[in-house]
Order: structure tokens, then C-alpha cells, then sequence
């Protein structure tokens, strides 16, 4: 189902989180809501099951406007950062727990709750209690309840936070298994960018309380609308640097480069300051600008290694490249820079 | 538009086409608000019917002068030969009194309607009204003698029935409001003035009146100081040798013991106050009285067996001290050890290694973190030492003559409980009324005090 | 922490300082089995004879028997009532959005630092007029309402360790407030209730002025009143006799605290003012 938030706002007291947002999911659509914390996410997707009151604008599903509608009549399935399962239930009771409230007839519920049981794998967990689950069967647990009732939109909070390292990368590719296999409209938030970008349709990039940039992950990553979002999104992250705009080219104070305008960018006026961003896997060997600089850091990676390269102003950029042994900790070097793939922001961090 | 649709619209997968539509819930017990109130409603019942009421109430019953005597459910007017005799004494009255007092017959049109009502002969009637309407008698027989002389004869049992309807004597008569006594009264002697109504009806109310004697006899009564003092004394030095000084040299000393050893203590000390008061007095007596512990004890050594709580008012204060300090210092036990347990280890430590002994860490570590805590039970102890009346009660009742009597106990002597039987539920609530407002006070202060404002977090669900 | 001082000479001045105590417990036992010579504290025999009062009824008092069941059914009573209203009370204060619940929170400090028992001859004259007076319901429901206070606010602490999430996760589920609070939330807090309950119990069955002034004489007598009135009964001075009702009276009490002393501590030092 189509979920459209219209100019939405929210305060607590005096203090103004959102203000005037407005946001579309597509159905069946996958869209994350990212952003550092504090920026309102976790905010919004309150806004959407009721938790919190709107305090201005709408909330609609489909047609229909559930800006005062209770929690209870919005069906909205929202699995918790602490799975939130209960914990005098066992899991069986738990995934029944919303077709009970339904007064649904004993049978159903049961074939039902096997049946969302099936789909997220846990057939053989149904007796026990959640406190004698593993993280991730818990995760599962909580998904299943969420979906058992066929809610009109699936909220994810911060689903793989609790989780190790291992079952987080199994869980992502479940969560959106089983979002396809469903075909449900689901909101993921989330403050990992990585995964945003591998489990959503949609990445919606959140600010102090703004959507910032929404654009498919391949689309963000390559053409983020603001410095923030550039470095957001990428491990090892963008670096940025100074620069001035003169003579068609920018050059970076004290350091003795001189970098090309990108192509498709406008070019600047002479003499405005502009802030030049390099993803680390464009500063290395191949590329048309050169720069020069000190490696100060080395950090093997296996299959590639992370240098950071400190320019003659102090600056520092990164740069990730495949592992080689030419070059060691404080050689000078130059390498090069594609000059299609720089970023130029101002100094207000728009996109030039 | 239900949700059902709504999904099935959505197409894919057969996962969407059996959506259960939400249930609509009921209303009331949905709303945060609804709930609450409901919820709280019992709470908020107890509250008014036995906190709020009682203390409007102590304040009300603090301005009569209810008493075993009046009664508390409001009184009667009794005209008796004592409340005659005040209405001569007492106001000057004596005159009005004697003729109250007197059997009077009175013919008037009250008296005949209700012979008419009797069946007496209409000839009978209305040979009393033409005869002798309005006419006043102050013996019966007189007036009985009269009747018989009519026209009409009447039988004995006649006269004594019409001479009854006509009696109008107020002699040992009973009336349940003051229109009655006066119409009654008036009836006698028409010519009442205000004054002499107001007299009547003062000295034969039986039941409470409105006054403000109850605090002018507080504040000139010397036993007033006296019990005052005795208080003040009582909570101070329970206070400080027990509830907090004896507490802390209790949390102290168990901290610095194994852990075995220091809870065996700690459930010794705690026994005071899980036991129900009577048996733990009780167990007191068993020490101290004339055939008791002390005495048999001390008997070995030639001292004489004698009552050694109640011999005299210091072992009366001494053993109602202990027996009061003994359970409270349980509570601040606890409370300090729990403070003193949540003092970083590394504080220890630190402290150790600069060579510090047990005293100074304890008056550079310790104490320093329980200046809180010692506020918190100083706090919650003088409220509750100061309304404290069980223990004193069951073990020394205020004796020996009055030397360990505290206000609480006071109150409790005066309107709950004495000897003498005349038990002044005004008077006790003047007193009582002094507590609840030095309660009330105190308990608002500590609410300043500990700052309740941190405890209110917002609800995180809105509606 | 406690370095390598020795602990010996605290023990020992502890015992010296608990011997008292210790001594009026033992002594509790003992006296109520045994005979000892005259101004003797030394027993010479086994007997059972001060326990008669369980089996033999003096004249113009009631039977231990039915003052016992007074005694439990004003304990249980009152632990249910303060039980009851206090998981209602305390549910709303730690987490509804009623109006004015700060006022309420306030409001149930005031009333937990308050000394209910100031209130004690308003009350008395209060159940006189309403004719509750000498009868056990009166005196139940003064007592859970002067308990009240504390169960609430014990309650509320109880209710706020309940993660919220489990609330959310409810109604997202289709549930009510109420059945959220009645299905998913009371049983998170059963532990709590427990020990209030276990709390309210012994507070109900050690109280005496309550009972001795609401409800002194006749069939509602509870075990605190009768055994006062034993002790206070100039002609029949029987120490032994005392001891025996009384270690009847406290035995419950020593038994429920030596299996549940951890939770009990906790109220009395969290909760409670002494």
C-alpha cells in the first residue's frame, strides 16, 4: 500500500523535530529512512504507527487519512530495535498474539501462525520463550508477528543493531527475502548506510529533521545532492578538501595541485571557495589530475590496502587500492584523481 | 474503505488477499485518559473517603465539643430536673424553671381536636369549649375534677383519657428539634421572650455544640508543655542515637565484615521490625519487668526485683528509646548499606593504597556518600517518630504518671482511649488536628526536598 | 576493599551489641516449651502446657481459632485491596497520558511521607456514623487505604523497569490500552506484585492500633488486639502463656521472612518509612 506523509510536522513541547515533511513510499516499495541519530527518523516512523501524535499535516494509506486513526485500527506491522516480544509468551503465543485480538476463530489462527512461522523459518522454535532465543530467532520471531496479521505496511527499526556482525549480513538478506516474498511496503530506519543501500529500494538520507536527498542507493551513492549525503554514504568514507575556484580550475591552497572542474559541473567564478570531495576508490593510480602527497597511514585490508595521503596544507585524503607493496608509510608520492568522478560543493554544502 | 481491500488492491502474492481487517476497539479503554481514570478511580475513592475527608474532618471535629456525653451524631433536647436546674442556676431563671417544671393542663383547640379524633361525644367537647377554653391548670385532679362536673358525665375512664390529650407539662419530655421544645414550651407560657427561649434551649441540648474552647484549653493547659517537651526529646534523641547514628554504625560495620557473618546481623536487626509490635514489646517486658530478665539477673547480685522499665521516668525514657530505636534503626540499615554498596570500589581502593585506615575511609569515603541518604531517613523518620504511638503505648502507656506521654499518645488518651471513660473526640481532634498539619507541612516540604520533578517522565505512547 | 584488617573484633562487638536482641528471641522459644524454676532462667522441663490456649477457650474471650481467622482474613484483605488498587494506580502513573498526572505523583508522595495515623480520630468517629465502627471491613479498608500510598508508588517503580517497547509492539498488534496493560504489561510485573503483596500481608497482620481502636472487641477481634488484651488482663498474669500466643502470632511472620527476606529487605528500605 502507497503511504504519503503530507507536510508532515512534529514538536515535543517547544522543540520542533520535523517540520513540514513530505514523503512517498511506493507499494511494495523498500525504502530506508537514514540518517545520524537524532535526525528524526525514528520520529517519523513513530508518526506512522500512532505512537506519537502529528502535531501538523497528514498521514495517509492509500486514500485513506490515518492522521488521527488509533495505532490499533492502522494496522502497521513494526518490528523493534529489542524485538520487543513478550516474554511470558512463547513464541507460538507470541505470532498468535494479533489474530487473538482479532477474535479470529482458534483454527485459523493456528494454521496462520504456522504458516508466517514457516516463512521466516522457526518452525521449530514454536515452543520455547523468547529469553531461549539467539538474537537473530528472536529478530524472526518479531518479523513474523509483525506480518502474521498482513499489515498494510511493515515498519523495521533498527532491526540488525542487536545483532553480531555475522547474523546482521545473514538477517539483511532475510529481512528482504522474505519483503519480497511478501510484497509488503516496508520502512526500514536505519543509521548504517550499508544497509540501506543493500536492502532498500529507496534510500530517503535524513537531516536535522529533513529529507535531504531520496534516490535509489546507486543513484545517491553517485550523485549525492549535498556534501552531507556524499559522506554519509561509502566505507571508507569521502574526504573532503578546500579549494578556490581560478581560471577554470580549482586549486587547493598550499598544496600545489590544481584540480580540474568536473565535467557536467559549472564552472565557478574565479576566487570562490569551494569544497572538493574524493571517494577513496577514485584517488589511485589510473586518472587525469595528478596530486601529490605523504602517505601517513596504512592500513592492510587483505585484498586491498587503505592509505591516508596528507597533503602539503595538512590536508588528508583517503585513497583504497588493490594491495601492492611499492609504496610504504611516509613516501612521497603523486597519484591521480578521475576528474569525472570529483564532487564540488559550496561552502554550504550544496552540490555545485 | 476497509483495510481487507485495501490489500487485496495491492495484488501479488496470496499472502495479501486475507488480510484481517483491525477490530475497532472500545473507545473508553483506549484512550490513555480513559484508561487512566478508570484506573485510578479506586485509588482516588480511598484517597477522598479516608485521607482527604478525615483530615477536612479532623479540622471540623477540632472546633466541638464532641464527647463521650454528646454523643456524635447530634443530640436531643431533654428537659430534665438537672437541666431545670441549670436554667435557674446558670441563667438566673429560676422562676421559668419552676413553671416549666409544673404539671400544667391547658384546654385549647389542639387538646379538643384530638378528643374529636378519639371519638369522645361531640356533647362532651363542646361543653369543655364553652366552659372552659383557654383555661390553665396546675393539678391534675383539679382539672379532672372539672371535666366530671360536665354536663354530660363522663366515665372515669372517659376523664383520665381527656385530661391526657390536655397535658402540657415539659417535665422529663423529650423533643428531637428545637421547634418542638419551643412550641411545647411556648404552649405553657406564651409570653416567652428570646432570651428566655435561647436558655432553654441551651441548657437542655444534649448532643455537641460549635466552640473554639478545644485550642484556647490546648494553649493554657501546662500538661500542653509538658507533653510538647516530651515529644520534641523523644523524636530528637530516637533520631539521632538510633534511626540514623546506631543505623549507620550498623551498615558500617556489617560493610567491613564477610559477607556471611554481615547478613546474619543484618536479619538480627531487622527481627525489631518485622515483629508485630505487641509480641516485640512483649519480649521487652519479659526483660524489664519485676519478674522478669533484668530482675532475676541483678537478684544474684543483691539488687532488689522491681519494675525496671517503669521504676522510674529515666528507665521509663531508656527502655521507650530502645524499644522505638530498635526498629527504627532497621530502616536506615538498609537505606546506608545500599548507599555504601553503591560507592565505586575504586574509591576503596584508591583510599587503600594511600594507606588510609577503616576510620578514614570512613570519614572521608563513607560518609560523604550518605549525606543524602542520612537526609532521606532523617526526613521520613521525624514524621514518622513524631506520629509514632504503638510501641509507647503497648510498653509504658505514657507512665510512669505521664513522664513518657508524647503527643501522638496524648491524642490517643484523650479521644480514643482512658480511664476515666469521658472520651473528648473534640478536644482529641484539636490536638490530632496540630499533627496533621505539621504533617502536611513537612511532607510538602520533602516533596520540595527530593525534588520530584526528576520522577515525571513524559509517556512515550501519546494517545 | 576490606584490606587485610581483621574482621574478629567487629563481630565481636556486634554480638555484644546484638546479645539482647538475641537473647529475647531465644528466650521466646524456649519459654514456651519449658518450665524453670522459680528465679531461675535455666529450664528443668519439657512441657507443653502453656499451649492449652489452642485446644481450651477461657471464659469471655474468643477462640484463638476464630481471632486467628480474623487475623487472616484482615491480612489477606487489605494485601489484596492495596494488591488490586496499587497495579491500577501505579500503571497509570508510570506510563498514561492522563491529565494532570504530575499532580498525582506529587499527590502520592505527599500522602506516602504523610502520617496516616494523625487522622486516626476522624476516622474512628467517621466509621461510628457510617456504623462501620467494630467491624472488620471497616478497619481493612483504612488500613489498604493508609497502605495505598506506598503500594503505588512501589508499584510505579515496579511498572517503569517494563520496557516500553512491549507497549508499542501491544498496540501495533490490535490490542487496547487495557488489554496491553492487563495481558502483556501486569505480567511483566507479577514478581513485583509478589512481594507487595507478600509486604501488605505482614503489615496487615503485625498492625494493632488500627484494630485496637476501630475494631477492639467482639467477633472482629484480630490476634494483636487479643493478645494485647491477654497482657493488659491484671488477673491473669502468665508470662509463658503470653509467649506461647505470641510465638503462635509470630511464627507466620518469622517463616514468610526467612524464605522471602531478600525481596522483603528491599520494600523496607526502598519503600517504606518505618
Amino acid at each position: 500500500m502507497r503511504i504519503l506523509l503530507d507536510k508532515f510536522s512534529k514538536s515535543f513541547g517547544d522543540v520542533r523535530v520535523i517540520e513540514d515533511m513530505t514523503l512517498e513510499i511506493n507499494d511494495g516499495e523498500m525504502l530506508a529512512l537514514l540518517g545520524p541519530s537524532g535526525c528524526g527518523k525514528s520520529t517519523t516512523l513513530f508518526a506512522i504507527c500512532g505512537i506519537h501524535k502529528v502535531t501538523g499535516g497528514r498521514i495517509l494509506f492509500g486514500d485513506r487519512d490515518m492522521t488521527g486513526v488509533p495505532s490499533q485500527e492502522r494496522n502497521v506491522g513494526v518490528v523493534f530495535q529489542s524485538y520487543a516480544l513478550y516474554p511470558h509468551m512463547t513464541v507460538a503465543e507470541n505470532i498468535a498474539f494479533p489474530l487473538r485480538i482479532r477474535k479470529l476463530p482458534e483454527a485459523e489462527v493456528k494454521r496462520q501462525m504456522e504458516e508466517m512461522a514457516n516463512l521466516v523459518h522457526i518452525e521449530a522454535l514454536l515452543d520455547r520463550r523468547p529469553a531461549e532465543l539467539s538474537g537473530g530467532q528472536q529478530q524472526r520471531v518479531a518479523l513474523a508477528r509483525a506480518l502474521v496479521r498482513r499489515p498494510n505496511v511493515l515498519l523495521l527499526d533498527e532491526p540488525l543493531a542487536n545483532l553480531d556482525a555475522k547474523l546482521r549480513l545473514e538477517m539483511r538478506s532475510e529481512i528482504r527475502r522474505i519483503q519480497l516474498e511478501t510484497g509488503i511496503t516496508a520502512i526500514l530506519v536505519t543509521h548504517d548506510q550499508v544497509e540501506a543501500m543493500s536492502m532498500c529500494d529507496r534510500i530517503a538520507i535524513m537531516n536535522a529533521g529533513e529529507i535531504i536527498q531520496i534516490a535509489t542507493p546507486q543513484e545517491m551513492y553517485r550523485n549525492p545532492r549535498t556534501a552531507f549525503v556524499a559522506g554519509f554514504l561509502g566505507n571508507p568514507p569521502i574526504a573532503f578538501i578546500d579549494a578556490v575556484a581560478s581560471n577554470g580550475t580549482l586549486t587547493v591552497k598550499d598544496a600545489d595541485i590544481r584540480l580540474p572542474v568536473p565535467p557536467n559541473t559549472e564552472t565557478p567564478p574565479d576566487g570562490t571557495p569551494v569544497i572538493v570531495g574524493i571517494r577513496p576508490e577514485n584517488l589511485g593510480r589510473d586518472g587525469d589530475a595528478p596530486i601529490r602527497g605523504r602517505i601517513s597511514f596504512v592500513e592492510t585490508q587483505g585484498r586491498e590496502n587503505l592509505y591516508d595521503l596528507t597533503l602539503a596544507n595538512g590536508s588528508v585524503l583517503r585513497s583504497i587500492q588493490r594491495e601492492s607493496d611499492d609504496v610504504s608509510l611516509n613516501d612521497e608520492v603523486e597519484w591521480r584523481v578521475r576528474s569525472d568522478q570529483l564532487f564540488l560543493f559550496a561552502q554550504n554544502g550544496e552540490r555545485l | 474503505m476497509n483495510a481487507s481491500r485495501d490489500i487485496a488492491q495491492d495484488g501479488s502474492a496470496p499472502f495479501k488477499a486475507r488480510a484481517v481487517p483491525a477490530r475497532r476497539s472500545l473507545g473508553w479503554l483506549n484512550s490513555s485518559k480513559g484508561l487512566g481514570i478508570v484506573l485510578l478511580m479506586p485509588a482516588l475513592m480511598l484517597v477522598v473517603l479516608f485521607f482527604l475527608a478525615p483530615v477536612v474532618l479532623t479540622a471540623v471535629f477540632a472546633f466541638t465539643n464532641m464527647s463521650t456525653a454528646t454523643g456524635i451524631t447530634g443530640g436531643a433536647y431533654q428537659v430534665s430536673p438537672g437541666t431545670l436546674r441549670v436554667l435557674s442556676d446558670r441563667y438566673g431563671m429560676g422562676e421559668l424553671a419552676e413553671r416549666l417544671g409544673q404539671p400544667t393542663y391547658i384546654v385549647d383547640e389542639e387538646g379538643l381536636a384530638a378528643l374529636e379524633e378519639m371519638g369522645i361525644e361531640p356533647g362532651i367537647i363542646a361543653g369543655l369549649r364553652d366552659d372552659h377554653l383557654g383555661e390553665t391548670y396546675s393539678s391534675r385532679r383539679e382539672f379532672e375534677r372539672e371535666i366530671r362536673d360536665l354536663p354530660d358525665r363522663p366515665s372515669t375512664r372517659t376523664v383520665k383519657q381527656i385530661s391526657a390529650e390536655f397535658s402540657r407539662s415539659l417535665a422529663n419530655a423529650r423533643f428531637r428539634n428545637a421547634g418542638a421544645l419551643v412550641a411545647a414550651a411556648e404552649a405553657i407560657d406564651p409570653d416567652l421572650g428570646d432570651a428566655e427561649k435561647d436558655a432553654l434551649l441551651d441548657a437542655t441540648y444534649t448532643g455537641w455544640t460549635w466552640t473554639t474552647d478545644n485550642f484556647r484549653r490546648l494553649a493554657s493547659s501546662p500538661q500542653t508543655t509538658r507533653v510538647l517537651l516530651n515529644t520534641v526529646f523523644f523524636v530528637a534523641l530516637t533520631l539521632t542515637l538510633f534511626n540514623t547514628g546506631f543505623a549507620m554504625l550498623l551498615a558500617i560495620t556489617t560493610h567491613y565484615i564477610p559477607e556471611r557473618p554481615a547478613g546474619i546481623f543484618r536479619i538480627i536487626w531487622f527481627l525489631p521490625r518485622i515483629s508485630p509490635a505487641v509480641i516485640y514489646v512483649l519480649l521487652w517486658k519479659w526483660l524489664a519487668w519485676d519478674t522478669g530478665f533484668i530482675s532475676a539477673f541483678l537478684d544474684n547480685f543483691g539488687v532488689r526485683p522491681r519494675n525496671w522499665m517503669l521504676g522510674s521516668a529515666t528507665n521509663a525514657w531508656v527502655f521507650v528509646i530502645l524499644i522505638n530505636g530498635f526498629v527504627g534503626a532497621s530502616m536506615g540499615m538498609v537505606i546506608f548499606a545500599s548507599a555504601i554498596k553503591a560507592i565505586p570500589q575504586s574509591l576503596f581502593h584508591a583510599a587503600s593504597v594511600d594507606g588510609a585506615y577503616r576510620w578514614q575511609q570512613v570519614r572521608h569515603i563513607i560518609l560523604p556518600h550518605l549525606k543524602w541518604p542520612i537526609l532521606f531517613v532523617t526526613c521520613y523518620q521525624t514524621l514518622s517518630l513524631l506520629t509514632a504511638i504503638d510501641h509507647i503505648l503497648l510498653s509504658t502507656d505514657g507512665g510512669p504518671g505521664g513522664a513518657t506521654e508524647v503527643w501522638s499518645l496524648w491524642v490517643y488518651h484523650t479521644a480514643l482511649n482512658n480511664y476515666a471513660g469521658n472520651l473528648q473526640y473534640g478536644y482529641g481532634a484539636a490536638m490530632a488536628l496540630v499533627l496533621v498539619i505539621i504533617g502536611v507541612v513537612l511532607s510538602l516540604i520533602y516533596l520540595r526536598l527530593f525534588n520530584y520533578n526528576a520522577l515525571i517522565i513524559k509517556p512515550r505512547i501519546e494517545h | 576493599m576490606t584490606g587485610h584488617l581483621k574482621s574478629w573484633p567487629i563481630v565481636l562487638a556486634l554480638s555484644i551489641l546484638s546479645a539482647p536482641l538475641v537473647l529475647m528471641y531465644v528466650y521466646l522459644f524456649i519459654d514456651t516449651f519449658t518450665n524453670a524454676p522459680p528465679g531461675s532462667f535455666i529450664p528443668n522441663e519439657f512441657t507443653l502446657e502453656h499451649w492449652t490456649f489452642l485446644w481450651h477457650t477461657p471464659p469471655g474471650r474468643l477462640s484463638i481459632w476464630r481471632v486467628t481467622l480474623n487475623s487472616l482474613m484482615f491480612a489477606t484483605s487489605t494485601a489484596t485491596l492495596v494488591v488490586v488498587v496499587s497495579s491500577m494506580a501505579g500503571y497509570v502513573l508510570s506510563r498514561l497520558n492522563v491529565p494532570a498526572r504530575g499532580f498525582f505523583l506529587a499527590g502520592v508522595m505527599v500522602l506516602h511521607a504523610f502520617p496516616a495515623i494523625t487522622l486516626i480520630v476522624a476516622i474512628f468517629l467517621v466509621l461510628q456514623i457510617v456504623g462501620l465502627y467494630n467491624t472488620l471491613i471497616g478497619v481493612i479498608l483504612v488500613k489498604a487505604a493508609i497502605d495505598m500510598p506506598l503500594g503505588i508508588w512501589l508499584m510505579k517503580g515496579f511498572y517503569d523497569t517494563v520496557p516500553w517497547e512491549i507497549e508499542m509492539a501491544g498496540i501495533q498488534d490490535g490490542a487496547s490500552r487495557f488489554t496491553v496493560w492487563r495481558k502483556l504489561v501486569l505480567p511483566q510485573v507479577k514478581p513485583g506484585i509478589f512481594a507487595l503483596g507478600l509486604f501488605a500481608f505482614l503489615l496487615g497482620w503485625g498492625e494493632f492500633i488500627l484494630p485496637q481502636v476501630l475494631a477492639p472487641s467482639g467477633n472482629a477481634q484480630v490476634l494483636s488486639v487479643y493478645l494485647a488484651a491477654l497482657i493488659a488482663d491484671d488477673n491473669n498474669f502468665d508470662m509463658a502463656l503470653f509467649k506461647s500466643v505470641g510465638l503462635f502470632y509470630i511464627a507466620p511472620v518469622l517463616i514468610l521472612f526467612f524464605f522471602f527476606q531478600s525481596y522483603l529487605m528491599n520494600i523496607y528500605g526502598g519503600g517504606s518509612k518505618g
